[in-house]
C-alpha cells in the first residue's frame, strides 16, 4: 500500500468517524491547549437514513472499505467504522462508555477476559448459519470452549519480516532481528503483551505463564532490544518497511504478506524460538443496541464471496473454508498467509491482573530506553 | 469581574454586572463550566485512582500515579518534552520573524496576500500535510529521490540519507505545524510598528542593527511572546507527529499520555496524574511569568 492509498484511507476513515488521528488536527487550534483534550469524545456522524447504524470497532486495516459498502448497499444499514490498533486500546475504548459499540473483533485471549468479566453477549447462531463455512479446528477452541459468543474472523501470527537485499545474514528468531548492527533499522507492533511474549519465547518460557519472576526476567532483555527499535507501529507496520526506513519487522503474518506480494525480497520468518499465532473474532459485547444487526453482518462476513474480498486485501489466514476455495493459487502460496511449516505457536490466554504488570513495564522501559 | 470602560470613559468596578452582563457571559461560561472546568476536576479525580486488569478506572485512592510522574524516568521525559518544544518555538521564531516582518512591512495590497499564502496549508487537513511529509522524507521517498536523481548520492553522501522515525523529523514536523501560530502574532505587532520611530531612530545615528535591537524588538516583543506561547504550549502536548513522524518512539509526554488514555499503556490514572502535573507546571510558570512581569514594571 502506498502512501496515497494510506492518505485515502485516512480520509475515508475520517469522513465516517472521527478517528484518534484526524481528532487531533481539532486540537491544532492552539487557544484549546493541550491539556484540554476532550477524552473519548467519539460519535459517529448521523446519516439521514431512518435506519440506526451499526457501530463497529475493528482493528485497523482488517475491514476493507468494499466490504462495508456492501452490506450497506444491500441491507440498507449504515456502518460506521472506528479503529484500534491493540487489543488494549479496544478494551478501552469498549469500557470507557460513550459509544454503544454493537461488534468488536478482540483476539482470542481478549475474548477470554471478556466473557470472564460478563463482558460479551450470547450470540443467536439461527442468525448465523454461515459458520458452517469455517474451519472446525478454528472453533471450540480453549478461548471460547463451547462456541458461544465468538466467530473466528481471520488468523495469523506475528513474526518476522527482513529484507534481503539489506540483511545478508539469515534471520531465524527474535534473536537475529535484535542485534546492536540493526539498530535503527526495525520496526515492530506497537503492542506490550507482544514484545513480552517475544521476549519470554526468547528466554524459553511459556508465553501464558506471565508471573513477576518471570517479568523480572524479560526486563533486561527489553531494555536492550527497545533501542535498537526505530519505530513502533500497529497501525501498518508495513509501511516503514516497504518504505525502505527499516529493514526488519516483528509484524502481524497480513501485513508481511502484503509486503511480500510487493516484492519478494521481503521474506517472512516465523520465529524459531516460537511465534504468537492469533485469532480475531467477531463479538458483541453486552448491551450492545444492535445485536440482531450485528449478527446478520457477521453472517454477511461468513459468505465466502464477502470473506475473500477481505482475504484479497489484507491476506491474513483465512479460517473460512468455503472462501478459501475462491483465493488463487499465489494468494494460497503467500508464505506469510498460509505458513508451509507450522513452527512452534501458541495462542494467547488471558493473564488477568498480571496485564497491567505488562503494560506498566513496557511503558517505563519505553520511555526509559527509547530515545 | 474586570472592570468595563464605558462609552463615558466612567468603569463599572464595583458594580455588580446587570441581568445582560450575565446573559452576556452566560454562553461562554457555560462552555468553560461544562468543557473547562468539569473535565478538569474528573481529571484530577482519575489521577488519584486506580486501574484495572481490563484498563478501567476503580474508584480507589491511591497516590501511587504521582509517585511514578515524579520518578526520574518521568521527570526526563518532561525535560525532553520541554527540550523539544522550546527548540520548536527558537527555530519557528528564527523563521518566522523575518517572513513576519517583511510581511508587516509590505504594501496592503501585498500584505493580504502573504497572508493568505501564510493560511493556506490550512485548507488541507493536517493529516494529509504530515502524510506528504512522509512521503518527501522515506528512504525510498522524493527528497532521496531527487538527491540522486542529481547524483548526490551516491557521489556526495554513501547512501539514502536516514530521516523519517528520528527527532529531526519530529521537530521539522513540529516547527511546519506550528510555523503559522509564531508569525500571525508576529505580523500583528510589526503592523501596528510606528515607522516614525525607526526613522528617528536612524535620524538619531542608530545604525540597522541597533536600530533593531533598541527599538523594533521590544517594540514587536508582545508578539514575539504571545507566538512562542501559541507555539511553546501546544508542541509539549503534540502527539499526532511524535506518533507519524517518530515512529511512536517515546520523545515527548504527549504522547505517554494519549497511549495511557487511548493506546496500549491504558492507564487512565497515570495518564491523568501526567496531565495534571504539566498542567500544574504550565500554571506555576505562568504565575512566575506574570510575576516577574509586575515586578518589573513596578
Amino acid at each position: 500500500m502506498n502512501d496515497q492509498q494510506l492518505a485515502d484511507r485516512h480520509f475515508a476513515r475520517r469522513s465516517r468517524q472521527v478517528s484518534r488521528r484526524s481528532f487531533n488536527a481539532g486540537i491544532l487550534a492552539p487557544v484549546v491547549g493541550a491539556a484540554l483534550l476532550p477524552l473519548g469524545c467519539r460519535r459517529s456522524i448521523r446519516s439521514g437514513s431512518a435506519s440506526e447504524p451499526l457501530n463497529l470497532l475493528a482493528w485497523s486495516e482488517y475491514v476493507p472499505p468494499a466490504v462495508i459498502d456492501g452490506f450497506t448497499k444491500e441491507t440498507g444499514i449504515k456502518v460506521s467504522y472506528a479503529t484500534y490498533s491493540s487489543n488494549e486500546e479496544m478494551l478501552s475504548k469498549l469500557l470507557a462508555g460513550g459509544t454503544k459499540y454493537d461488534l468488536i473483533q478482540p483476539s482470542e485471549y481478549t475474548v477470554e477476559a471478556l466473557v470472564r468479566q460478563s463482558k460479551l453477549a450470547p450470540l443467536n447462531f439461527d442468525r448465523i448459519p454461515n459458520l458452517a463455512n469455517i474451519a472446525p479446528d478454528m472453533l471450540h477452541l480453549p478461548y471460547d470452549p463451547e462456541q458461544k459468543y465468538s466467530v473466528p474472523y481471520m488468523s495469523g501470527t506475528v513474526g518476522i519480516v527482513v529484507n534481503t537485499h539489506k540483511v545478508a545474514k539469515p534471520v531465524r528468531g527474535y534473536r537475529g532481528v535484535f542485534r546492536p548492527e540493526h539498530r535503527g533499522r526495525i520496526v515492530v507492533v506497537d503492542d506490550p503483551r507482544e514484545m513480552v511474549s517475544w521476549a519470554m519465547n526468547t528466554l524459553g518460557l511459556n508465553i501464558n505463564e506471565v508471573t513477576p519472576q518471570a517479568l523480572e526476567r524479560v526486563k533486561p532483555v527489553l531494555a536492550n532490544w527497545i533501542p535498537l527499535i526505530q519505530a513502533f507501529n500497529s497501525d501498518s507496520p508495513k509501511t516503514p518497511l516497504i518504505d525502505g526506513d527499516v529493514d526488519l519487522g516483528v509484524v502481524f503474518s497480513g501485513d508481511a504478506a502484503i509486503c511480500y506480494q510487493q516484492d519478494r525480497k521481503f521474506q517472512y520468518v516465523l520465529p524459531e524460538e516460537g511465534a504468537h499465532r492469533f485469532i480475531d473474532n467477531l463479538c458483541v459485547p453486552t448491551g450492545a443496541p444492535h445485536q440482531a444487526t450485528a449478527e446478520q453482518f457477521i453472517n454477511y462476513i461468513l459468505r465466502p464471496d464477502v470473506s475473500r474480498l477481505i482475504s484479497d486485501k489484507f491476506p491474513y489466514t483465512n479460517p473460512n473454508l468455503a472462501a478459501r476455495k475462491l483465493l488463487t493459487a499465489d494468494q494460497l502460496a503467500n508464505p506469510a498467509s498460509y505458513p508451509p511449516t507450522a513452527g512452534k505457536l501458541e495462542t494467547f490466554r488471558d493473564i488477568g491482573a498480571m496485564s497491567s504488570e505488562v503494560d506498566k513495564m513496557v511503558t517505563d522501559l519505553r520511555v526509559k530506553y527509547g530515545r | 469581574m474586570t472592570p468595563m470602560p464605558t462609552a463615558t470613559g466612567l468603569t463599572t468596578a464595583g458594580r455588580p454586572p446587570g441581568v445582560a452582563g450575565w446573559a452576556l457571559m452566560a454562553p461562554l461560561a457555560t462552555w468553560l463550566g461544562l468543557f473547562v472546568a468539569a473535565p478538569l476536576v474528573i481529571l484530577l479525580a482519575y489521577s488519584f485512582c486506580q486501574r484495572d486488569a481490563l484498563g478501567q478506572v476503580v474508584p480507589a485512592f491511591s497516590t501511587h500515579n504521582y509517585a511514578r510522574v515524579f520518578d526520574v524516568v518521568y521527570l526526563r521525559i518532561l525535560g525532553s518534552s520541554i527540550f523539544y518544544a522550546g527548540l520548536t518555538t527558537i527555530l519557528c521564531g528564527i523563521v518566522g520573524y523575518p517572513v513576519a516582518y517583511y510581511m508587516g512591512r509590505a504594501p496592503p495590497r501585498r500584505q493580504s496576500r502573504l497572508l493568505m499564502l501564510v493560511m493556506i496549508p490550512f485548507w488541507a487537513s493536517f493529516l494529509i500535510r504530515t502524510y506528504a511529509w512522509m512521503t518527501i522524507l522515506k528512504e525510498n521517498g522524493l527528497l532521496n529521490g531527487l538527491l540522486y536523481a542529481a547524483r548526490i548520492i551516491p557521489d556526495v553522501l554513501s547512501g539514502p540519507m536516514h530521516l523519517m522515525y528520528t527527532p529531526f523529523a519530529v521537530v521539522l514536523g513540529l516547527v511546519y505545524s506550528y510555523l503559522p501560530f509564531m508569525i500571525l502574532p508576529i505580523y500583528g505587532s510589526v503592523e501596528r510598528l510606528d515607522g516614525s520611530l525607526i526613522e528617528a531612530a536612524a535620524d538619531l545615528g542608530a545604525g540597522p542593527l541597533r536600530t533593531f535591537g533598541r527599538v523594533i524588538l521590544p517594540l514587536t516583543w508582545p508578539g514575539i511572546a504571545a507566538g512562542a506561547m501559541l507555539v511553546f504550549v501546544p508542541s509539549i502536548g503534540m502527539f499526532a507527529v511524535t506518533d507519524l513522524m517518530g515512529g511512536n518512539r517515546v520523545l515527548m509526554v504527549g504522547n505517554v499520555i494519549q497511549n495511557q488514555f487511548q493506546g496500549a499503556g491504558r492507564d487512565k490514572p497515570f495518564g491523568a496524574a501526567l496531565g495534571v502535573t504539566l498542567m500544574a507546571l504550565f500554571a506555576v510558570s505562568y504565575l512566575l511569568a506574570a510575576r516577574s512581569r509586575r515586578d518589573r514594571t513596578r
